[in-house]
């Protein structure tokens, strides 16, 4: 049986002025996914996210969450969300403590209920009689992750959650993730880190230029028929183009290539040339990745 | 911590300086008249010099050597009015403005509270604010006159309608700081912005005192309803003050409130 839609966005789009900021999104988010959302600096994952929160206002299209319209049942939706904003700041006067007094006050809920949040991501009360003025990076992340996962929310929308976070705490913030998603929670994860998003999500959409450009799962993802070919020559050869494949890196005779569709041509083609050592490796997704940004990659 | 015990925490440094300097400059002006009685030869040696000059020197100056005079113009001077301003200025610029600039209004919206509401609580919160100034300043001189003068009854509603009248003016001057805020995007801006404008006002009321010419821009000036000289002496009517600037809080905070609810966060 399949799982009921818990975000459904629809041709949504948002202008600043005359600039486009995100242009027809079309996605559905599924409860207890973890859903990546993929781009690089400036490609929209922020206006998408402050529209999902009622925050923007989209220019046209339509945002459902929990099968409701965002902007009339605002409210109602962000009770039932925790929201962790990229670059999250608090107010720097305030001590962690307060601030997360402060979090539960507004949600008109318990502060007790942060405690063991607070012992997992090891807050010490010294961190948290801190002004967060003086708290490093990681631990004003601590506090943000407590305050959007406190109330234990149907939806977690994480606008790159893991900076700033050492190894140690990102497993287990990581672990944290999948306890919530055992529960049947929904988790949407924005983020350009691709080894965390294929660590952890299930379905990613990439977004490039405000316009989505891929969303399938992690494995229809990897299965483009994008092969990383890797080989070095006994010789030098003149003017070597190989069919479907694009350079990627070069050293005297060491030649790596990006082959996307067809192989077969490309084989037949390699067969005619003077190899010494040949690799065909399955790509990862950064790989992927880069192939929807290809005229960023620098041979 | 209520979004209200909040505002007063971060604000509440501001608060004790406010209150305690204008509170204590209120009261040593109603005991310094005690001290000296000067008026009579100040008044002799106003009257040598010319019109212009004496307009200049105000009104207020001569009004300051008498008791009724000092507690008017204690609650009208420039250093009282400045501090006010800051005051009423700063808590709507600083969070709404400014946490839009900072990030932290997108966190608190984050959170299930609906903006008006949010919006309203800022509001009482910076009410309260300058309500609890201006009573420690007005408790201040009613205190002075009844040490060292004589308190009347008709003194005494004389000193709180003054005092609600000031309170009203900054109210007015907060609620238009609102509003400039909920269009920004930056704090400092629609500081600098709004206490421009607020000077502009001032001067521009200071100078049709002086000039005939300017007379005309009175009605349209907010400092125009806030005469305590004239409340004390009883030739203008605290209705119309009450009605004009309650009238402009009105607008200006519904205009904040329609603004801030259709607004992007951050902008």
């Amino acid at each position: 049986m399949s799982q009921p839609i818990i975000i459904s966005v629809n041709h949504l789009t948002k202008f600043y002025g005359k600039i486009p900021g995100v242009q027809d999104l079309n996605f559905s988010v599924s409860q207890g996914e973890i859903f990546g959302f993929l781009g690089p600096n400036g490609a929209g994952k922020t206006t998408t996210i402050r529209m999902l929160l009622d925050l923007l206002r989209p220019s046209s299209g339509q945002i459902l969450v929990f099968g409701k319209e965002i902007h009339d049942h605002s409210l109602e939706i962000r009770k039932r969300s925790g929201y962790l904003p990229g670059n999250f700041s608090a107010y720097g006067n305030m001590t962690g403590a307060d601030f997360l007094g402060f979090a539960a006050s507004m949600r008109k809920m318990s502060s007790g209920l942060q405690a063991g949040l607070i012992d997992r991501f090891h807050l010490s009360k010294k961190d948290l009689a801190h002004r967060i003025k003086h708290l490093s990076h990681g631990t004003l992340q601590k506090l943000g992750i407590i305050q959007a996962f406190f109330h234990q929310p149907d939806l977690l929308i994480l606008d790159e959650p893991t900076i700033g976070l050492d190894p140690l705490m990102q497993e287990e913030f990581y672990r944290l993730l999948f306890e919530l998603q055992d529960k049947g929670k929904t988790i949407f994860f924005s983020s350009h880190n691709l080894a965390e998003v294929e660590k952890i999500c299930h379905r990613i959409a990439i977004i490039r230029d405000g316009k989505l450009v891929a969303l399938e799962t992690l494995e229809s993802l990897k299965k483009k028929k994008i092969r990383r070919l890797k080989f070095t020559l006994k010789e030098p050869v003149d003017q070597l183009k190989l069919p479907g494949a694009r350079l990627v890196r070069q050293k005297d005779l060491y030649y790596e290539y990006l082959v996307e569709g067809a192989i077969k041509p490309l084989l037949q083609k390699l067969s005619s040339l003077p190899i010494d050592d040949l690799t065909i490796a399955e790509p990862d997704l950064e790989e992927v990745f880069m192939t929807y940004y290809r005229q960023e990659i620098q041979v | 911590m209520t979004y209200i015990n909040f505002i007063w925490k971060f604000h509440r440094s501001f608060w004790i300086f406010s209150t305690v300097v204008i509170s204590a400059f209120q009261f040593l002006i109603l005991k310094l008249i005690t001290t000296i009685d000067y008026s009579g030869m100040m008044s002799l040696l106003l009257e040598q010099l010319p019109k212009n000059v004496q307009a200049m020197i105000g009104e207020d100056f001569i009004s300051l050597h008498t008791m009724e005079g000092a507690a008017a113009l204690g609650l009208n001077h420039p250093l009282v009015l400045v501090i006010l301003s800051i005051g009423a200025i700063m808590i709507p610029a600083r969070h709404i403005a400014g946490e839009a600039e900072t990030g932290t209004l997108e966190l608190v919206l984050s959170f299930p509270v609906a903006r008006i509401r949010l919006l309203l609580k800022l509001w009482i919160s910076a009410v309260l604010f300058l309500f609890f100034i201006i009573l420690f300043a007005v408790s201040s001189s009613v205190s002075a006159i009844h040490l060292f003068h004589r308190l009347t009854g008709a003194l005494f509603v004389k000193m709180i309608t003054i005092g609600c009248n000031l309170w009203l003016l900054f109210v007015f001057v907060m609620s238009f700081a609102l509003l400039f805020s909920s269009f920004g995007k930056e704090g400092n801006k629609v500081g600098i912005r709004v206490a421009g404008i607020t000077l502009i006002f001032y001067l521009f009321h200071y100078l049709s005192s002086l000039w005939d010419t300017l007379a005309f821009t009175k009605p349209f000036n907010f400092f125009t309803y806030y005469q305590p000289e004239d409340l004390m002496t009883g030739h203008r009517s605290f209705l119309l003050h009450f009605t004009v600037l309650f009238s402009l809080i009105l607008i200006c905070l519904l205009a904040s409130l329609v603004q801030f609810n259709r607004r992007d966060i951050p902008g």
